[in-house]
């Protein structure tokens, strides 16, 4: 690569990210009209400043869409599991159930905005939690731009162990940490180290946001213990199996959360009536529209299915190896800039095993679950045909944003403009480099919507980075993947997950600007932690 | 009355872009088998302009 890492060959890499940015938290524009305005100028500048050619913008592009596709082939499988669960009215069962169930009105929060969302992160990952998360937040009385914005924290911890630890398989394959050796394990205590902090951070800021000090001072109790079962549990966990490091701990904590819930401290019921996100107007309406007949349990059958499904095929080998055989990608060409920046060709690009995706179990889950609630009568004549046509309306809209900001990273990655950021830090920052480790590994999240990519892209440069500055790269990777977990919470294409299924669409910069002042803190304390670590 | 209802909604208009963005991704795979620079150029053209949609209509017809 001949690309001069000037400062500003690197201005011109980080516009588009500040652009993009700036239009979403500055002027609260939504991210399909951001995302636009971002992708045009990575292109203008890949072209006039990296010396890309049309041919090369074409080709990541098409590589942006398929990739695109298959991420929005989740969101609308997510949303159509929603709207079927919404047609029967079962979100208003939960919420009665939940209520029942735990009657501290912050526990029900941090369970159905926190612990649920851990367990989905835990099998499904690609923003799932995020979709499903915010609807059932609403029908707890949560307002919906804060039902948005609990879960996005909620699932961010899981996001490196989670989905059975494929962004931590992603990490160890690019940085070549060999399965079980020292360097594996060493990295894997840092990840999980680093992850058992944003873990507590997450139950004190959903304390936080829900009353203030009062709340943190009644929901401490419980946040502590969520986060020894689900941090410390993935701390033990990832020095044995890394696989099941964040699943397990989050269906323990699920059950211990309801436990809880019939403790002295957390029985009776209690509430902030001036909580800054709940929506009082709207609570108790459609009490009575809940379906007399229809139980918690009853309520869940989707869910339950979908938890089932996900494990066996995904834990049992031969059934995965058997329907993870069928699987097709599309092929690229060699591409190179002007610079000499090549793309590597490839026979099958990000090749979709249909059978195995995310996307099938929510499918087949969603169908499952309307015949079910269908037989029972709790759709009604017409309501299968709404299903759909409000699944599909639903997705339509984030559908471009997710495809704009996929392109866009497509094209800062293909044009070298990724690289060249990477670099740049580096160079100018030597040894206190460490302490924006972490933000690498945000700014590949925040640019791809996924901790796994990033790790991808970056976990190679973060290993010879360390190594460069002569540097422990076990505790770099570490806050590579923590920061890239992290990242998962401020990444647009999750935002607009939230946006679409509580409804509010457009007001992804208002999400975005609360939860950079949870993330950026906790990020930079990452990295000071590793600084401070590596200088003894 | 509903089909034509949603086309005219924004989600309906966001929609179409997507069939559009969809149709470039065609032409462009279709560029790549035949070789042909000028297709996969048009393609991609073509998704920068559905894509610019959106912001167009938001914040310069709208604003008008």
């Amino acid at each position: 690569m001949n690309i001069p890492v000037t400062p500003f060959m690197w201005i011109m890499a980080f516009l588009p990210i500040i652009v993009l940015l700036v239009l979403m938290i500055k002027f609260n524009w939504g991210a399909t009209e951001a995302a636009a305005v971002g992708l045009v100028i990575t292109a203008v500048t890949g072209v006039a400043f990296y010396k890309a050619d049309l041919k090369l913008l074409a080709v990541e592009s098409a590589k942006g869409i398929w990739s695109a596709l298959i991420i929005l082939i989740i969101v609308w499988t997510a949303i159509l599991m929603y709207q079927v669960g919404d047609e029967a009215r079962a979100f208003l069962v939960i919420r009665n159930g939940m209520r029942k169930l735990l009657p501290n009105e912050l526990l029900l929060v941090i369970a159905m905005g926190w612990i649920f969302e851990s367990f989905l992160q835990g099998i499904t990952g690609f923003g799932v939690p995020v979709a499903v998360g915010a609807p059932l937040l609403i029908g707890i009385g949560v307002s919906p731009l804060w039902a948005v914005i609990i879960p996005l924290f909620g699932q961010a911890w899981g996001n490196t162990f989670g989905t059975l630890a494929a962004a931590w398989d992603s990490l160890a394959m690019s940085a070549g940490l060999a399965v079980g050796s020292d360097a594996y394990l060493r990295t894997a205590f840092w990840t999980a180290l680093f992850l058992l902090l944003w873990n507590a951070v997450t139950g004190l800021a959903i304390c936080w946001f829900y009353g203030k000090g009062k709340a943190l001072k009644k929901g401490l109790p419980a946040v502590l213990v969520m986060t020894v079962i689900q941090g410390g549990g993935e701390l033990l966990l990832s020095q044995v199996n890394t696989t099941l490091s964040c699943f397990l701990p989050s269906c323990i904590s699920l059950v211990v959360i309801l436990l809880m819930g019939r403790m002295k401290m957390y029985k009776e019921e209690w509430s902030i009536s001036d909580s800054a996100i709940m929506d009082r107007s709207a609570k108790g309406a459609g009490v009575d529209e809940a379906p007399s007949d229809m139980t918690l349990v009853q309520a869940f059958v989707p869910y339950f299915l979908l938890s089932a499904l996900t494990l066996i095929v995904l834990l049992v080998k031969p059934i995965n190896a058997f329907l993870g055989q069928f699987s097709f990608g599309l092929a690229f060409p060699e591409t190179q800039t002007g610079y000499g920046y090549v793309n590597a060709a490839s026979d099958c690009f990000s090749p979709l095993a249909l059978f195995t995706h995310a996307s099938m179990f929510l499918f087949i889950s969603s169908i499952v679950g309307l015949i079910y609630y269908r037989k029972h009568r709790w759709i009604k004549d017409g309501g299968v045909k709404r299903v759909f046509v409000k699944s599909v309306s639903m997705t339509m809209p984030s559908g471009i944003a997710v495809i704009g900001l996929v392109i866009m990273s497509k094209l800062m990655s293909g044009t070298g403009q990724t690289v060249v950021l990477a670099n740049g830090i580096a160079t100018v920052l030597g040894k206190a480099y460490v302490v924006l480790a972490p933000f690498v590994g945000l700014l590949g999240t925040f640019m791809t919507g996924s901790n796994m990519s990033s790790n991808i892209l970056f976990g190679d440069f973060q290993m010879t980075t360390a190594n460069l500055l002569n540097v422990d790269a076990a505790a770099v990777l570490g806050a590579q993947s923590a920061g890239g977990a992290i990242g998962s919470a401020v990444s647009p294409s999750k935002i607009i997950l939230g946006t679409t299924t509580a409804n509010i669409l457009g007001r992804e910069g208002e999400v975005l600007k609360k939860i950079l002042s949870i993330t950026v803190p906790a990020t930079i304390v990452i990295g000071v932690i590793v600084f401070v670590m590596l200088a003894l | 009355m509903e089909n034509k209802g949603f086309w005219g909604t924004k989600a309906g208009h966001l929609t179409l872009a997507f069939l559009v963005i969809m149709a470039a991704f065609v032409l462009i795979m279709a560029g790549l088998a035949a070789g042909s620079d000028v297709l996969c150029a048009a393609g991609f053209l073509i998704i920068v302009a559905a894509m610019l949609y959106s912001p167009v209509e938001v914040y310069i017809l709208k604003k008008k």
